[in-house]
């Protein structure tokens, strides 16, 4: 009699193959779309131009462009900042108003998170546009105030000024923040608060040691998105920021709309991908919680 | 003088919305027991335990704890902890950083936290897990680490909702044992939230049998097995035969029942009955006895004997569950595996039972609904 039990399963197929070939569009799309693109521009950024010729030799005289002509650096630089402010400014906004709506509304929950969403579904110029008769020197605003007595003359910052772009570009960004911060608060179990106040924290500590800690995947997601957003921008700046608002992503632009010099637009815009692949890489090692609520 | 209570509930209640949760509970939990508070879901324990914790604050009734009255303290200033039912441990932090969460809150340094930890981990048996996340843990490991965190502070009555409810048969029975001896190692009052009767049973110094927020009965595990003073706690508690019936006659304590023609002589009515009032009749299985001769010797000590026929058999591994008919009513009995004597279904057997194990009940309308559900 046979008394213990034989195991004569067979064993793992050897799928590879099969593998392969289901990950092969997926492959495909990411080639096409993303790497071959992205090829071309990188090789594109080495070119130069000469008198109205592209000539295809190899050179770095386009990075070293950027280093050396004082135009670059400074809008480079304040680029950085702008996008750094406006991508904290619109997490310090969004996140007590997601910590609101997720853990502390009962009723009307999903109703003023639509009400934050809703500018989405505007079109971004649209919205631009909305700006401009707001903050215009005989816009909404400045005529609000002249009526009311408060100014005797228009504000003069309120458009074409650094501030302008700063404004719009939260309002933009806002609702992609709010979206990431939100849904990870709303992720938390309810059970972990009431083990924290039962543990002896009151609001706050519970706050500190478990509430932020837990949601710092989505405050991460959140930021880089406007980060993101902020840095590539270049309508708002053409449409706010009147001289002093520039921003790289007006360099880029005029190096291939107006300038034709695609090889130095691709080397300002190579830069530029670079800084966001960096800020992306470090913000994801902030952020990872992996296998924590799951 | 008798000594403060643990715990005291005094006509606590609780509605959420227009829902009754909990109806005016009052409850003395004394020092250093093991409490089951046991019912189906829904019956008002886990909330009754939560205002205990002070997640809930009552619609109304005072809560105290020896002798204070803490119905208005807020949960962290109260001293007592809760085991929850899926742990809620904290998923961003080791087991020895959950662990010290309680301490840290009391502004304990962790140089001082760390033999505190190290004793709450040997306690459960979990010394070396110190640098696991919770997620590199299996189940019954997080329970252990919840049982650590919430007992690492030496709270003056640790509250446990279910805690063995999502671990497989085995692992449960071995965990019971493991939260007994805690219990009896650290001499902290326990309450323990459970639907399983076997587990209350076993575990407790008192249960209480709740039921639609209201409390059936207080008592230990022998009184609520052996005088169930409802029959929604007969019928919840263990197993148990119900027949309805008719009393015929009343003779002090005893009284007399009809049972589709078959007569029952109970010895433990519980309630004033008359004659000609319909009653539940009850009778556990395994205090009936069977035999397949009538052996008029052996069955004359009983007060309620039967010739029965066989309807079903049912092999249950240590034991065999017996059914047999009563005219229209039906008894199922218990026959160990090495009394069992290979009888068949369609055979007949004599059965008798004492008249001190035949409860009675008295048969309303809600109660009867009650029976049907358990059924």
């Amino acid at each position: 009699m046979n008394s213990s039990i034989e195991n004569t399963c067979p064993g793992p197929k050897k799928s590879w193959n099969r593998a392969l070939l289901q990950g092969l569009p997926i492959f495909m799309w990411m080639l096409l779309l993303i790497l071959v693109p992205l090829a071309i521009m990188f090789v594109t950024s080495f070119f130069v131009k000469e008198g109205v010729q592209v000539v295809h030799r190899l050179t770095l005289r386009n990075y070293l462009e950027f280093f050396t002509n004082p135009i670059y650096l400074p809008i480079f630089f304040r680029t950085i900042f702008l996008a750094l402010s406006v991508s904290l400014t619109a997490l310090l906004l969004a996140y007590p108003l997601a910590f609101f709506i997720s853990r502390k509304v009962t009723r009307f929950r999903s109703q003023l998170y639509m009400m934050v969403i809703v500018p989405l579904w505007i079109s971004y110029l649209v919205r631009i546009v909305a700006w401009r008769t707001i903050l215009g020197r005989v816009g909404v605003l400045n005529s609000l105030l002249l009526a009311l007595g408060l100014i005797r003359e228009p504000l003069p910052f309120l458009i074409y000024s650094p501030f302008a772009v700063y404004l719009t570009l939260i309002h933009i960004a806002l609702p992609f923040v709010f979206i990431s911060v939100f849904s990870s608060l709303e992720k938390i179990p309810s059970n972990l608060l009431d083990a924290t106040s039962d543990l002896g924290a009151n609001s706050f500590q519970t706050f500190r040691h478990v509430i932020l800690p837990l949601s710092m995947p989505g405050v991460v997601s959140g930021f880089t998105l406007a980060f993101v957003i902020a840095l590539g921008d270049y309508i708002i700046p053409q449409q706010l920021g009147g001289l002093n608002g520039l921003m790289f992503g007006n360099l880029i632009v005029s190096q291939f709309g107006y300038a034709f010099n695609w090889p130095l637009g691709a080397a300002l815009g190579f830069i530029m991908f670079a800084v966001a692949v960096a800020i992306l890489f470090f913000s994801q090692k902030l952020g990872s919680s992996e296998g924590f609520l799951e | 003088m008798e000594e403060t209570p643990a715990i005291k509930l005094s006509g606590i209640t609780k509605w959420y919305g227009s829902v009754q949760a909990v109806c005016s509970v009052n409850l003395d939990i004394r020092q250093g027991e093991f409490f089951s508070l046991l019912g189906p879901s829904g019956c008002g324990k886990t909330t009754t335990l939560r205002v205990i914790a002070g997640l809930e604050s009552p619609t109304a009734g005072r809560v105290y704890l020896e002798g204070e009255d803490v119905t208005d303290v807020p949960p962290y200033r109260r001293n007592v902890n809760t085991v929850f039912q899926d742990y809620a441990l904290f998923p961003h932090m080791t087991v020895e950083e959950n662990i010290y969460f309680p301490l840290r809150m009391r502004k304990i340094s962790r140089v001082e936290a760390r033999p505190m930890i190290q004793e709450a981990l040997a306690l459960v048996n979990m010394s070396g897990f110190e640098k696991r996340y919770p997620h590199q843990l299996s189940g019954g490991q997080r329970q252990r680490i919840a049982l650590a965190r919430a007992l690492v502070n030496r709270p003056k009555a640790l509250l446990l909702d279910e805690p063995l409810g999502a671990l497989d048969f085995k692992l449960r029975v071995a965990m019971q044992k493991v939260l007994k001896d805690i219990q009896r190692n650290v001499r902290i009052t326990f309450v323990y939230v459970t639907h399983d009767q076997t587990e209350a049973i076993t575990m407790s110094d008192r249960i209480c049998v709740m039921k639609d927020g209201l409390i059936h009965q207080v008592g230990t595990s022998e009184e609520i097995y052996n005088s169930p003073s409802s029959i929604f706690v007969a019928g919840f508690i263990g197993d148990m035969n119900f027949m309805e019936g008719v009393v015929t006659e009343r003779h002090g304590d005893e009284v007399v029942v009809d049972v589709n023609g078959f007569i029952i002589r109970s010895g433990r009515p519980m309630g004033n009955f008359v004659v000609g009032e319909k009653v539940m009749v009850c009778v556990r299985p395994e205090k009936i006895c069977a035999q397949d001769v009538c052996n008029l010797e052996d069955m004359q000590r009983f007060d309620n004997r039967f010739q029965a026929v066989i309807t079903r058999i049912v092999f249950r591994g240590n034991d065999y569950e017996i059914t047999v008919g009563l005219g229209e009513a039906s008894m199922r009995l218990i026959e160990s595996a090495s009394d069992f004597k290979g009888e068949n279904e369609g055979d007949s057997l004599y059965v008798g039972f004492l008249k001190e194990d035949v409860l009675l009940y008295p048969l309303q309308a809600e109660e009867e609904k009650t029976h049907e559900q358990l059924d």
